[in-house]
């Protein structure tokens, strides 16, 4: 059985490094019908539903619609961060890795974690300040407007796109595992409630969905915490000697090296997972809901407050799984194999601790997960198009506000089509490469230009646009030569490239390029970019904007 | 270099940045676990079944909302003075 489970580990790591990115790879198998899960679900959308009616009425502009009106306050932004984050594949994924490696597990839970401190300390105000609407208004403050703003509004409809089919995909495998229902359905259902939010309500709606899942998701893991200890006399100590007693590999498990053994993976993890986490352009556009630079530095703070707790809350749900899970033949089938996949021990868990009514209502809460998801990311996808690319370049920043918003929500429908078409269209495909795409390239392309447009009296134009397409090629080709494509895609026996997260490799390469075609630009524009340099870092820390709708270049 | 505003973000962005390195360095020691250099932190503590690893993770998800609190704090004197 264990070693079942041990091989299985690789599809459940990279749906678990994909945590952002939401993915459910692997192998799953349609379960019977859920019906207490889905009335649960059912009540969490006419919920939400009456939110995005309400919310309705306020998003009568395009700046409403991007940014909720900038009214959100710090903590409620740090929720919907939270909830915009953490992921079915972050409860499933981590989980169910910690379940058949232990210790190894807890590297996807800092990965997940470690950014938002880093947000704070680095970007948080400064990008509150200098942006409107998407960072893309950031990068294009000092850098030639229309160039940057193509690049990287490019990036990130990548980014949105990959990540959606990893949503998509996870979301029809995971309504599969949990509430028993087709896979189509649950593709266009996801699809369908997501239009419907972000169509009607934009941001607010979508911060209201997401602030009402991380308090589900906290809700449900809190309580499935409390259940566990208080079966080993709430002694963490007494759980970790049940899980040793119960894991095949004993003591192993508390240390690392039961799933990973190569620290260069481990950093290559790292490294996507903590700077992809930083470029995601879904994320960065949260910052702006707020009102200022001190309640978007509190966001960083309440995100990671909540992020930090679930985390940690892992920790004990995932030995909690091993403990109570192995050795119950009521949680395996005839072959030894955990009953619908690794991905399911989570719920499993549930299921052994509160019964019907908890796994019902985890369930619902994972289906939760993946709208709050998708909603962030069809927002930030059309914001990309109707404000990045039709209003700032098409229209040079004087669009027709009733125009901007028409193509806004006819971005949002194109969005959800497309979402469906390749949700559909992947189903039967190894995503596991898409998920990983994503966190790669926002490490690689977006991150790199934000972090120098900011940081880097030096960086000019040319340098940024060059760094940028030099990211995404090294990624795409890392990737493809890695793993997950040449091996699992394409059928060969080894990989010529033998990481599946490349971003250790790619991002310094990126910087690498941006350092070098910046200095040597000696181009006119070139000077125009350096010499923005020292207002904008002046406007960053003290929130004025400069003439011109705070355009510099 | 003239401009007193100029001169204050600069020492802001040294503090953003120090804070940053030491994230950056807290971050990247996890990975420590998993070579040889992180053996010591395999073993148990005591007579508990916490290893050094557990703990170290506990402990970093821990200092890093710490030093986003003294971050915090901070900017908020800073702010007021």
């Amino acid at each position: 059985m264990f070693l079942f489970l041990l091989r299985s580990a690789p599809l459940l790591v990279l749906s678990g490094v994909a945590a952002a990115a939401g993915s459910i790879d692997g192998e799953v198998e349609q379960q019977p019908l859920n019906t207490t899960a889905i009335v649960m679900f059912l009540l969490f959308v006419v919920m939400t539903l009456l939110i995005t009616w309400r919310a309705a009425k306020t998003t009568t502009s395009s700046a409403a619609f991007y940014n909720a009106g900038g009214k959100i306050t710090g903590l409620q932004n740090g929720a919907a961060i939270a909830g915009d984050f953490m992921s079915a594949a972050s409860f499933l994924g981590i989980t169910g890795l910690i379940f058949v490696g232990g210790f190894d597990g807890m590297i996807l839970s800092l990965g997940a974690f470690a950014a938002w401190p880093l947000l704070m300390f680095m970007f948080a105000k400064r990008v509150r300040n200098l942006g409107s609407f998407t960072f893309v208004d950031v990068v294009s403050q000092r850098l030639a407007r229309g160039q940057i703003r193509i690049v990287a509004s490019i990036g990130t409809i990548a980014v949105v796109i990959m990540y959606l089919i990893a949503q998509m995909v996870g979301a029809g495998k995971l309504i599969q595992l949990l509430f028993g229902l087709p896979y189509e359905v649950a593709v266009i259902t996801v699809s369908a409630l997501v239009l419907a939010y972000v169509a009607f309500g934009g941001m607010l709606a979508t911060t209201w969905v997401q602030i009402i899942k991380a308090t589900l998701l906290l809700t449900g893991v809190t309580l499935i915490a409390i259940l566990i200890l208080a079966r080993t006399g709430f002694s963490f100590n007494e759980l970790l000697s049940l899980a040793v007693e119960k894991h095949p590999k004993g003591e192993a498990i508390l240390s690392p090296g039961v799933v990973f053994k190569d620290p260069v993976q481990i950093a290559t993890i790292q490294v996507s997972m903590l700077f992809g986490t930083l470029g995601l352009p879904h994320i960065l556009m949260r910052l702006f809901t707020v009102p200022d630079m001190r309640q978007a530095q509190l966001s960083a703070f309440y995100a990671s407050l909540f992020m930090g707790y679930f985390y940690l809350m892992l920790l004990v749900l995932g030995f909690g799984t091993v403990a109570f899970i192995y050795g119950n033949p009521e949680y395996f089938d005839a072959d030894g194999k955990l009953i619908g996949g690794i991905n399911m021990a989570a719920i499993h868990i549930a299921s052994a601790m509160g019964g019907d009514i908890l796994t019902g209502f985890m369930s619902a809460v994972s289906f939760a997960t993946i709208l709050a998801v998708v909603a962030g990311l069809t927002v930030s996808g059309a914001a990309a198009i109707s404000h990045d690319l039709y209003a700032q370049v098409i229209k040079q920043g004087e669009p027709d506000p009733k125009t901007e918003l028409r193509i806004t929500r006819i971005a949002v429908f194109v969005i959800g089509l497309v979402a469906v078409v390749l949700g559909i269209a992947f189903e039967n495909e190894n995503v596991a490469f898409i998920a990983v795409m994503p966190m790669v390239t926002a490490a690689s392309v977006t991150f790199p230009i934000l972090l120098l447009s900011m940081f880097w009296s030096g960086l000019t134009t040319r340098g940024a646009t060059y760094g940028a397409i030099a990211g995404f090629l090294s990624s795409l080709l890392l990737i493809v030569l890695g793993p997950q494509v040449w091996v699992s895609v394409i059928g060969n026996e080894q990989p010529l490239f033998p990481y599946d997260y490349p971003g250790l490799f790619t991002m310094p390469f990126a910087f690498a390029v941006i350092w070098l075609v910046s200095v040597t630009d000696r181009s006119a524009r070139g000077e125009i970019d350096r010499a923005n340099y020292h207002s904008l870092l002046v406007r960053s820390e003290f929130g004025e904007k400069a003439a011109g709708e705070g355009a510099v270049g | 270099m003239t401009d007193p505003r100029l001169a204050y973000v600069q020492r802001k962005t040294r503090r953003r940045l120090a804070f940053s390195a030491v994230h950056l360095v807290l971050y990247f020691s996890f990975s420590l676990n998993w070579s040889s250099w992180g053996e010591p932190l395999s073993h148990r503590l005591g007579v508990t079944q916490v290893t050094g690893s557990l703990l170290m993770f506990i402990l970093l998800v821990l200092i890093f909302i710490g030093m986003e609190f003294l971050f915090l704090q901070m900017e908020s004197k800073e702010t007021q003075e």
